[in-house]
């Protein structure tokens, strides 16, 4: 029966899930057993008990009479809002940084060579260390804050604007919504008539003007109210307004300084895959320079750039627990602090995992997904 | 996409092996374990002055770490037989529970929730929340901190829910700004980024002599709380318990019987009590259900001193910190240590 490759093959397989089943059922009943002499007790209704801690900043509402689940959430959501601000910025940044290696002049050839260099061959904890406390030097205390503008106040306490609260009519919502459905129509229409007739008429350009004029008009009709909250100087402090703490314009700026680095570098190797025939191709059409790119490098580039740009992004959704290093509270930091409060380390930390994985490999799928449809547009 | 889910697989294996790994050691108890091992693992801080700080050599010294170092002096009559494992306050218990440290004497207050978690076994310290400011900015107590920022250490200590209580009970706004270890708050707040820096009182006595003008700053209680500093072990070993219980109650308890490093010899030839003549050594076989070397109590106080001493040395007046003794005074002196009687 063995000669058979393919009930060799079974046979392995079958044998290998058992191995794996039995030791996983070793370890889990060992595990538990194991922790139950210790006296730590395993379950997750922890979870529903009061945090009883405070968080420092948050995007969502917080309070400490808040379940440890709400806590949980509201890491998500700073860990989310890090790595969005930070994938995006270092992407466009990235983009510009890579084209600018490949640049003829050599002042910005070399900036952004050092740029580069500094980024990849610098440890990131010490890169966001560094540039926090650089705001300590350079900024100055809060009872001098400086004041470059009204309402504006930049010092070591952070940068306050003012804060502008508009209040969203339904009217302008509705229309709005109609607006982008308009325009996307009208890309559609222009789409299908170019492959018709290879002309592109302009058809987007007048549903964006449209689209403005009307929206302009409905704001005006139906009343849209703002109130600005200004910030003022304290005895100490600046209070009230828009706040940017130190903390989290450091882990925003720092992991986007690193992750531009390698973002730049994918970009140039991307840039350089493309032969030089296809420049001379797109030229021999007609077309302009920047049509080239757009139309003939940037996809192809695209295709080139995006797996090694996928493992970039899941790095930033990593990197982004060091910001307790730096004072602010991420997803990590607040289930360590769940974990420390409740003694509930294992079902913690399975969690941070359980969590990690889903978020980065939902990135990944996407990206992935992304990628595939690139794939088939080359034929 | 098989790859990355095999790739899944692997890493959960690792979690569940490391979380299981301690499954054969759980059997052996912790007094075993350490005569194996030749050295008694501490929990210590990340570096507060007076309590446990490696000094420029490298040895850790403070009030915390002596402690600790007693405990070794028991098992092994030699107070260099402990090393210390510098944890911030997130990992402090989870360190006791998993076996990593044997015992965790750092400023760990002495809760509920906490004693259900590990095991307190005795109180070394009494302290109170403080806040440390700057004097130009002009604060006598908690209640003007109203809207200041405020940097402590977070990760769960029980600092944040003292700062939670006083806005609470003094109807104050403040910003918090938390950082994973109480030394980065303490740079933070004497680079200007907070008004205040929170910690345990004795603590921020210890921080403030690190400050590049320790005039400039002053330490404001809250008063709201009294809170006693717990030396902690694992669950589920009451040989260690004794042990560690009694190795601390030997300081108190040598302070209230007046003996000291220097006179314990004289002591222990003159003395006409038996308990003290039984607790330093002196009536064989007194500590064999201890699973201890009879002098264990003697080598303490030989090597370590008493109470007194351990607090002149490393938080009063023989330290830089100057600190007040006040309620970690014996009771008979107004404070609130007492001894268990050694009989």
């Amino acid at each position: 029966m063995l000669t058979y490759a393919r009930h060799r093959a079974i046979v392995l397989q079958g044998a290998l899930i058992a191995a794996v089943s039995v030791g996983a059922y070793v370890l889990v009943t060992g595990t538990a057993a194991n922790l139950s002499a210790r006296g730590i007790p395993l379950g997750f209704g922890f979870l529903f008990a009061p945090a009883n801690f405070s968080i420092s900043e948050t995007l969502l509402p917080f309070k400490p009479q808040d379940p440890n689940w709400w806590a949980i959430v509201v890491g998500i959501a700073n860990t989310l809002f890090v790595s969005a601000v930070v994938i995006s910025a270092s992407s466009i940044l990235g983009l510009l940084v890579g084209i600018g290696r490949l640049s003829g002049n050599p002042l910005v050839a070399g900036a952004t060579r050092v740029w580069v260099e500094i980024a990849r061959n610098t440890p990131v904890l010490i890169l966001l260390i560094f540039v926090y406390a650089l705001w300590w030097k350079i900024l100055p205390t809060a009872s001098e804050a400086a004041n470059p503008l009204p309402g504006v106040y930049l010092s070591m306490r952070g940068l306050a604007l003012p804060l502008v609260d508009i209040a969203w009519p339904p009217a302008l919502v509705m229309t709005l919504i109609t607006c982008a459905a308009a325009v996307w129509a009208a890309r559609g229409l222009a789409v299908r008539r170019q492959e018709a007739s290879g002309h592109r008429p302009a058809y987007v350009t007048v549903a964006v003007a449209a689209s403005i004029a009307t929206l302009a008009a409905t704001a005006v009709l139906s009343g849209v109210s703002a109130t600005v909250e200004w910030p003022r100087l304290g005895r100490t402090n600046v209070i009230g307004g828009l706040q940017l703490t130190p903390e989290l314009t450091t882990i925003l700026v720092g992991l986007t300084i690193y992750t531009t680095g390698f973002i730049a570098e994918i970009v140039r190797g991307g840039i350089l895959a493309i032969g030089k025939g296809q420049w001379e191709a797109a030229r021999s059409l007609g077309l302009t320079q920047g049509r080239i790119l757009r139309l003939v490098v940037v996809p192809q580039t695209l295709r080139v750039v995006l797996p090694p740009l996928t493992s970039q992004y899941v790095n930033v959704v990593k990197n982004s627990t060091l910001a307790i290093a730096v004072g602010y509270q991420d997803f990590m930091t607040i289930v360590g602090t769940i974990i420390n409060k409740t003694s509930h380390a294992v079902e913690g930390i399975a969690i941070i995992l359980g969590i990690f994985l889903i978020l980065n490999l939902l990135l990944s799928g996407a990206l992935n997904w992304v990628n595939r449809r690139m794939a088939i547009v080359e034929r | 996409m098989k790859i990355k889910s095999f790739r899944g697989f692997g890493i959960s294996a690792i979690v569940v092996l490391t979380i299981a790994m301690p499954v054969g050691a759980s059997a052996q108890s912790i007094l075993d374990k350490i005569k194996q091992r030749g050295y008694v693992s501490c929990g210590a801080s990340q570096g507060v002055p007076g309590l446990s700080r490696p000094d420029e050599r490298g040895a850790w010294t403070g009030f915390d770490v002596e402690t600790c170092r007693a405990v070794a002096v028991a098992v092994f009559a030699d107070k260099e037989k402990a090393r210390f494992v510098p944890l911030n306050a997130a990992q402090r218990l989870p360190a006791l529970q998993t076996g990593e440290i044997d015992v965790l004497s750092r400023t760990t207050t002495w809760t509920f929730s906490r004693d259900l978690a590990v095991r307190f076994v005795a109180t070394n310290l009494f302290d109170s929340d403080a806040a440390m400011v700057r004097k130009a900015f002009k604060a006598e107590t908690f209640n003007d901190l109203n809207t200041a920022t405020v940097c402590l250490q977070g990760g769960g200590s029980l600092l944040e829910k003292a700062l939670d209580e006083a806005v609470e009970v003094f109807k104050i706004k403040v910003n918090r700004v938390y950082f994973d270890s109480t030394v980065q708050a303490r740079d933070a707040y004497f680079s200007g980024r907070c008004d205040a820096y929170m910690t345990d009182g004795l603590a921020a006595v210890g921080q403030r002599s690190n400050a590049r003008d320790p005039d400039q700053h002053q330490i404001i209680s809250s008063g709201l709380t009294l809170e006693g500093l717990g030396v902690a072990i694992p669950r589920g070993d009451d040989r260690w318990f004794d042990i560690v219980r009694y190795a601390v109650n030997v300081l108190i308890w040598a302070e209230e019987k007046g003996i000291t490093s220097k006179n314990v010899d004289e002591i222990a030839r003159t003395t006409g009590s038996a308990e003290v003549k039984k607790v330093l050594g002196l009536e064989p076989g007194w500590s064999r259900n201890l699973g201890l070397d009879d002098k264990w109590a003697y080598n303490i106080i030989k090597q370590i001193g008493n109470y007194a001493e351990v607090w002149d040395r490393n938080l009063g007046k023989d330290s830089p910190l100057k600190a007040e003794r006040g309620r970690n005074r014996l009771f008979k002196d107004g404070g609130l240590h007492f001894p268990i009687p050694m009989n």
